[in-house]
């Protein structure tokens, strides 16, 4: 009896909001330019949570609802859309994906204390001005460096090149990278420079690379200008190994390197979406594919979804959804919460706690599989 | 050495898509005096009916690997020149007698309609000519190794260029194109039919656009709706040094772009390739400000 009223209870909400008031979340994603897939993942996934929820009976037993505001991946149209959605009434702020996106939004959801939840910029310095509103679901630039020099230095390799794109992101891993390995081994930075996002032509930069003679390749950006590269690191016939950051991880990348090329390419990321540890996440991955006939692209659309878990459970657990109270809940008494991701605690300054960061390599057969679990 | 010959090839090849979709800029200005903003998205479209093409009939086994290439390439030029046609009509004969301004707004409306058009049809993702279309081995030139298709890439967009000098300098149409670029309505009272000469101007910068487009799908393999911009912003400055309106300072000026970009990654710093490509082209405008073939145009093809 209690599940057929469940059922007609959720019947009903999915008819027509029967509550009485709605609580509004915004997404601020890159729903169209170069990152568009990612945005239209981040939709997807924060869209079904919020389904999943208002069929329980929503938050404070108010409907949540979802206001998209796309950012283009682009500072400019971010800021833009953060003055929409601060004008929108919403109770916080999910995204974004690119880091100097993110940033371009940050302060203007400041002056309207606004809570922020970003969910794939990972430059360190955006935790680091004493916002009081901005949190995060990934992890940092800094960490990722760190593990990217161990493993580096534990793979034995001595004379690197470090490659990053010039965008905040990209080029702040590349000089904590270069920190890093300074500190923790005797290798050398044979070669540090950036190349220009968006272009498909990379020889001019790899034939100068290749005559710095490096044994291993450092790469700090997007997955699409790494799949050019090693594209064309292989036509070169040049079979120096390569390492990327984690937004080379999207399997869009051996699609473009094509697999023989893609193969034996190593990459730092936190777990991808498939290797995600608990079964609740596996679950919430059917019903992904189920509703959308697809399977997330990335760890970072995923990890908008943690950013609204983390959201409405602060809500729920300040009884409020003022953001100071909201706030101070999400520092203070937020912890080890589960998500999909795994549990989320968060500091003082918006850092997700704890190391989350791994090295996957690109087999033959083009996936990804964990060197270290 | 070898690195100086390794780096002046990558530069050509890189400027002779330049120099492709430049002369689509170039074309339109000379006769019409209009910046049209949609040919990067002209040319990213070339890019994704070639493949689409592909992945409704498989060229290269019915006709070997170059003859379906071929066969390919003819195709999507041909459809994408309906497009051109289409977006004259739409966009721009409307707007024939008014302000520039007003020109140049419906150009850039038209590019960001095209590629969000794009968007939606083919979806966000990075879309992925198959591999291996065509044979791709390393060619031995003056010492250094080229991958074949590098090799064709460049010979193809000379081809194309010559042919297209020829058709302007040597036949009655280009004849009348030129004189359409001059004065239209002298042209006019010579009895030659200005529209249709626009006409066949955006049947022709369309085309070669979009043949461009189609091979940087082959050759670079990853296509996406944003493709247009970055390629469309070079080939416009590629047209600029070149001297505008002006087809073999298209030509030029695409191979010159090329190759000082990859000169300056190559010796001074990757990261400031742009800067030091665009801070040339200051220093070309601030001696000739008309670009290097422009003086004895101005307002002529």
């Amino acid at each position: 009896m209690k599940k057929v009223l469940c059922f007609a209870a959720a019947l009903c909400f999915m008819a027509a909001p029967a509550f009485a008031e709605t609580i509004r979340i915004g997404l601020m994603a890159p729903m169209t330019g170069s990152w568009a897939s990612e945005g239209q993942d981040m939709r997807d996934i924060v869209t079904l949570l919020a389904e999943e929820l208002n069929a329980k009976g929503g938050v404070l037993g108010k409907r949540v609802e979802i206001v998209v505001e796309d950012d283009a991946g682009d500072p400019r149209a971010a800021a833009l859309a953060a003055q929409r959605l601060a004008t929108r009434n919403v109770a916080a702020v999910i995204g974004t994906y690119g880091s100097s996106v993110a940033e371009a939004a940050q302060n203007i959801y400041d002056d309207y204390d606004i809570i922020q939840v970003a969910n794939g910029a990972t430059s360190n310095r955006l935790t680091e001005k004493g916002l009081n509103f901005f949190f995060r679901t990934c992890p940092r630039n800094d960490e990722q460096a760190m593990v990217a020099a161990n493993a580096l230095k534990s793979m034995g390799f001595s004379k690197i090149a470090i490659l990053h794109d010039n965008t905040s992101y990209a080029r702040g891993l590349a000089d904590d990278a270069r920190k890093f390995i300074g500190e923790v081994s005797d290798a050398k930075v044979v070669f540090f420079n950036a190349l220009t996002p968006g272009e498909r032509d990379f020889n001019t930069v790899l034939t100068r690379m290749r005559a710095s003679d490096p044994d291993v390749i450092l790469f700090t950006g997007y997955y699409p200008e790494a799949g050019l590269l090693l594209r064309q690191k292989m036509e070169m016939g040049w079979d120096v190994p390569m390492m990327g950051g984690d937004a080379t991880n999207n399997p869009d990348l051996v699609e473009i390197a094509g697999r023989q090329a893609a193969s034996g390419f190593y990459f730092l990321s936190p777990p991808v979406p498939q290797d995600l540890p608990t079964d609740e996440a596996r679950a919430f991955l059917a019903a992904f594919e189920k509703k959308y006939n697809k399977l997330p692209g990335s760890i970072w659309a995923v990890l908008a979804g943690d950013a609204f878990t983390a959201i409405v459970t602060a809500i729920e657990g300040a009884g409020s959804t003022d953001s100071k109270k909201v706030a101070d809940y999400m520092r203070t008494r937020l912890k080890d919460m589960p998500a999909l991701t795994g549990t989320i605690s968060f500091n003082s300054v918006g850092d997700r706690i704890g190391d989350v960061y791994r090295v996957y390599q690109v087999n033959a057969e083009g996936a990804f599989v964990l060197m270290n679990p | 050495m070898d690195f100086f010959l390794q780096q002046l090839f990558n530069g050509l090849a890189v400027g002779g898509i330049y120099a492709l979709v430049a002369l689509g800029y170039t074309m339109v200005y000379g006769v019409m005096k209009l910046m049209n903003f949609a040919h990067g998205e002209l040319f990213t479209m070339g890019a994704f009916l070639g493949l689409t093409l592909l992945g409704v009939f498989s060229f290269t086994e019915v006709l070997g690997p170059f003859g379906g290439i071929f066969v390919l390439i003819l195709m999507v030029m041909g459809m994408v020149a309906i497009m051109g046609v289409l977006l004259e009509r739409v966009a721009y004969r409307p707007l024939r007698n008014s302000p520039r301004l007003s020109a140049i707004v419906s150009a850039l409306g038209a590019s960001i309609f095209l590629q969000n058009a794009i968007m939606l049809m083919y979806g966000a993702r990075f879309q992925v000519y198959p591999h291996g279309l065509l044979p791709n081995t390393p060619v031995s030139l003056f010492g250094v190794d080229i991958p074949l298709l590098r090799i064709l890439l460049f010979l193809v967009s000379v081809f194309m260029m010559a042919g297209l000098y020829f058709f302007v300098q040597r036949t009655r149409i280009g004849t009348a194109i030129r004189a359409a670029a001059i004065d239209q309505d002298a042209a006019r009272l010579m009895g030659i039919n200005v529209d249709r000469v626009i006409q066949i101007v955006f049947i022709i910068g369309p085309a070669l656009g979009a043949a461009a487009g189609v091979m940087v799908g082959i050759y670079y393999g990853q296509i996406n709706f944003t493709m247009g911009w970055i390629f469309g912003l070079k080939a416009f400055t590629a047209a600029i040094i070149g001297g505008i309106g002006n087809i073999p300072g298209a030509m030029l000026g695409g191979l010159l772009l090329g190759v000082l970009e990859t000169m300056g990654a190559a010796y001074i710093s990757t990261a400031w390739k742009d800067a030091i490509a665009f801070g040339v082209l200051i220093l070309i405008l601030l001696v000739r400000p008309r670009g290097i073939l422009g003086e004895r145009v101005a307002d002529k093809l």
